[in-house]
């Protein structure tokens, strides 16, 4: 079905009785040209970029519970292009731009909305940091201002200014961030995509692949039976090792928990996404008044999709820090989900070792921004059997060559990217 | 070359306020007193060298060091644990200083003098606990934390060693506290805040 | 999760850090490019029991040697790291 202005009014008129599924929840079939594994947002948009953009239609998105039921609906909806290093800058951007065209794209409202996204600054070091990485983003044509602290007054003065400890003294805004709608996203990209003839195929398991003689990938193993496929894309975030494992493969991958949280509604208050530069808080307000907000991963490995005390506490305090006043308002909800750290905190888009089997890992905590974009290069290596040229640097090799994109520069020690 | 006269200074100096602090309407319920100019020696066993440390520990204190979570006192001395091999030694008057034990452990140990590295606070008072039970995740009831009973932990975010002392004359406990003298302010402004509601009596003190 | 420490008994989260997988061992001077490879960059990243390297910063500062369980978050033993005290290390 096509959503407008005219569907609306008709179901409107019908007492909003007769609204149908956006999209098709299928069976398996005996095979598909490319089997994707994950129902998540990347797994998801693969799909309908394969479809859209590469002609190719027989295809099958193979999602072990329901989709969007992994990170796609736990993250905290952040969306941007603020990346320094080569490899990074250009591929988020790429995503960015279609953020800005995917409500039309896909017909369906996934309520992009940029509000902008501010990284405050707390010294003078932190300033010259992010004026280097502003300056990395306009030179690529994206946009960036370095706010001084009047500036970051006007536009919040509810944080506090006069008696902080770590006092803002600016910001780095990036005005076309900001955040989606992250449950549309999901269902928007299984609406375009099912109705371009892509199977969507939810409580389907995927438990090991079938080889020939040579090796190669033919199939996969689910829990509701065998699925032969040209190649078989892998798009499982927090799960990449274990499916990985499967083939025989080890990744540079560690999982760990992120959690999130969300308080009760409260009006109007925070006009943007913003992120506390002297502690771990982020934070951006929902349409329902919810207060959405999140730090630092947990720090050990995990799938238990749960975090634990310290890190809610450290959390907290960040954002008591910058807003003291927040300290009245009762948390509501709190989650957790399991994030690919890479060694280098960048993703991997690449080919595997085993003929057939293509992987989409490493998104850490920041790849929901990345959905469309990662949808689109995943696409087109899975057709084109070669990278897109916006994610020709994230190789799985990399390391290997010691061409790591890290952006805090770290190290290959997952939990402090 | 420019001629020096260290004077020693507490870390609290600036922080400390001696007198009455939080709610008036109550009798105290808290006590914090900073206990100055003490002699502080950290001693950790070289590797491999955890019995003969144990052996000239009491050799030199007429007692055996803890090797549990454990303060032990003499009359002129208190061992704290501080982890496995690894105890502080809490003196006053210059009879365990750095040159006379370095002497004695020079065979078995690591010696750092942390005299001016930490702050000592002592906190005592009916709300003692119902205060620290706000900042401290270890349970200090009585049967859990009795006297002579120690603990490396956090407070805060920072590193303490806390032991508790003999008790008070009326009775009531004494939980003793070092925290790194640059930490000190920070976590001194923290119990106050905690300890407003019951009432907080300020002092400091030279007696160990 | 708390953590029982062997030397401090049972202790919060907060009071300590991971440093992730305690299987990896550093190779000898002289090892291949694929052994130093495999060691930093590559990781069993277990969904089950595993043997993890923490440090107990916010107390005695010493490094534990911790079985855990990470599907589930169980802590199902606690040692002493190679090392750690001087005594143990003796043994
Ligand atoms: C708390 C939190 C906050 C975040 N905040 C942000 C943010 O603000 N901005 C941002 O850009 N990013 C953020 N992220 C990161 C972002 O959510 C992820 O990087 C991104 O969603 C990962 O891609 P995905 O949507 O495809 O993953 P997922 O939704 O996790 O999809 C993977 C899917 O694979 C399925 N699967 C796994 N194993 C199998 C199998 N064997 N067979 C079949 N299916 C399988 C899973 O069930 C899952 O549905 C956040 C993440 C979390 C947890
Ligand atoms: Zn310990």
């Amino acid at each position: 079905m096509k959503y407008s202005i005219f569907s609306l009014a008709r179901a409107a008129f019908s007492g909003h009785k007769n609204w149908q599924r956006t999209w098709r929840d299928a069976s398996p079939k005996a095979r598909y040209d490319v089997v994707i594994i994950g129902g998540g947002g990347h797994g998801l948009a693969t799909a309908w970029f394969l479809a859209s953009e590469y002609g190719i239609r027989n295809v099958a998105v193979l999602e072990k519970g329901w989709i969007g039921s992994g990170n796609a609906g736990r993250n905290t909806t952040i969306i941007r292009s603020n990346y320094g290093l080569p490899g990074n800058t250009g591929f988020y951007e790429l995503s960015m731009k279609l953020w800005e065209r995917m409500e039309q794209d896909l017909n369906y409202n996934t309520m992009v909305s940029q509000r902008g996204v501010i990284n405050l600054y707390h010294s003078d070091a932190q300033r010259d940091a992010y004026a280097r990485r502003g300056n990395t983003m306009r030179i690529n044509g994206i946009d960036a201002e370095l706010l001084d602290l009047a500036a970051v007054r006007k536009m919040m003065p509810f944080l506090n200014f006069d008696n902080a400890r770590f006092p803002v003294q600016g910001g780095l805004l990036q005005r076309r961030g900001g955040t989606a709608r992250h449950d549309a996203v999901v269902w928007g990209y299984a609406h375009a995509a099912s109705a371009l003839g892509v199977d969507i195929i939810q409580n389907c398991e995927v438990t090991g692949f079938v080889r020939d003689a040579n090796g190669k990938v033919t199939g996969v193993e689910t829990s509701r039976g065998k699925i032969g496929a040209g190649k078989v894309g892998m798009a499982v975030a927090g799960s990449s090792s274990r499916v990985a494992a499967m083939a025989g493969l080890r990744l540079p991958i560690e999982s760990h928990v992120l959690q999130a949280f969300v308080s009760e509604a409260i009006k109007p208050l925070i006009p943007n996404v913003m992120t506390f530069g002297a502690g771990h808080f982020y934070v951006s307000q929902s349409d329902k008044g919810g207060l959405v907000f999140g730090g630092d991963i947990d720090g050990y490995n995990s799938y238990a999709q749960r975090g634990n005390m310290p890190v809610m506490e450290d959390v907290c305090e960040g954002g008591m820090a910058l807003m003291p006043m927040i300290g009245r308002v009762r948390l509501l909800r709190q989650w957790g989900g399991i994030m690919d750290m890479s060694m280098d905190g960048s993703p991997i888009i690449d080919k595997t070792p085993v003929d057939g089997l293509y992987l989409n890992a490493g998104w850490c905590y920041g790849g929901f921004k990345a959905t469309p974009g990662s949808g689109l290069v995943f696409a087109h290596l899975l057709a084109r059997d070669e990278p897109h040229q916006e994610a020709a640097r994230f190789r799985l090799d990399r390391f290997r060559r010691g061409a790591m994109i890290d952006e805090k520069g770290v190290g290959a020690q997952p939990n402090l990217h | 070359m420019a001629e020096f006269s260290w004077l020693p200074r507490s870390p609290l100096e600036h922080a400390l306020v001696v007198g009455a602090c939080g709610a008036r309407e109550v009798a105290p319920g808290i006590s914090l007193t900073e206990i100055r100019n003490f002699d502080l020696i950290q001693i950790m066993a070289r590797r491999g060298k955890g019995a003969e440390l144990a052996n000239a520990a009491k050799a030199r204190f007429g007692m055996a060091a803890p090797e549990v979570p454990k303060a032990v006192s003499a009359s002129d001395v208190t061992l704290i644990w501080s982890g496995p091999d690894q105890f502080l030694v809490l003196s006053k008057g210059g009879k365990h200083a750095m040159d006379i034990l370095s002497q004695a452990f020079s065979q078995s140990a690591s010696l750092s003098d942390q005299s001016h590295a930490r702050a000592l606070i002592s906190i005592s008072g009916t709300k003692a606990r119902a205060m620290l039970a706000k900042l401290s995740s270890l349970d200090l009831h009585p049967a859990s934390f009795p006297i002579g009973a120690a603990a490396a932990t956090s407070i805060d975010h920072t590193s303490v060693n806390l032991w508790r002392g003999n008790d008070r004359p009326d009775g009531q406990a004494v939980f003793n506290l070092l925290v790194f003298a640059t930490f000190a302010e920070s976590l001194w402004h923290t119990m106050l805040d905690a300890a407003a509601e019951y009432g907080v009596d300020i002092g400091h003190s030279a007696e160990v | 999760m708390r953590i029982v420490c062997p030397f401090c008994g049972e202790r919060e989260l907060g009071e300590f850090t991971c440093l992730g997988d305690a299987k990896p061992v550093r190779p000898a001077a002289g090892a291949s490019e694929d052994e130093v490879f495999d060691y930093v960059y590559l990781r069993d990243n277990i969904a089950g029991e595993m043997s993890e390297h923490w440090y107990h910063g916010g107390g005695c500062r010493a490094w534990l040697k911790i079985t855990r369980n990470t599907l589930t978050h169980e802590i199902c033993s606690v040692e002493p790291a190679a090392g750690a005290g001087a005594r143990q290390a003796a043994r």
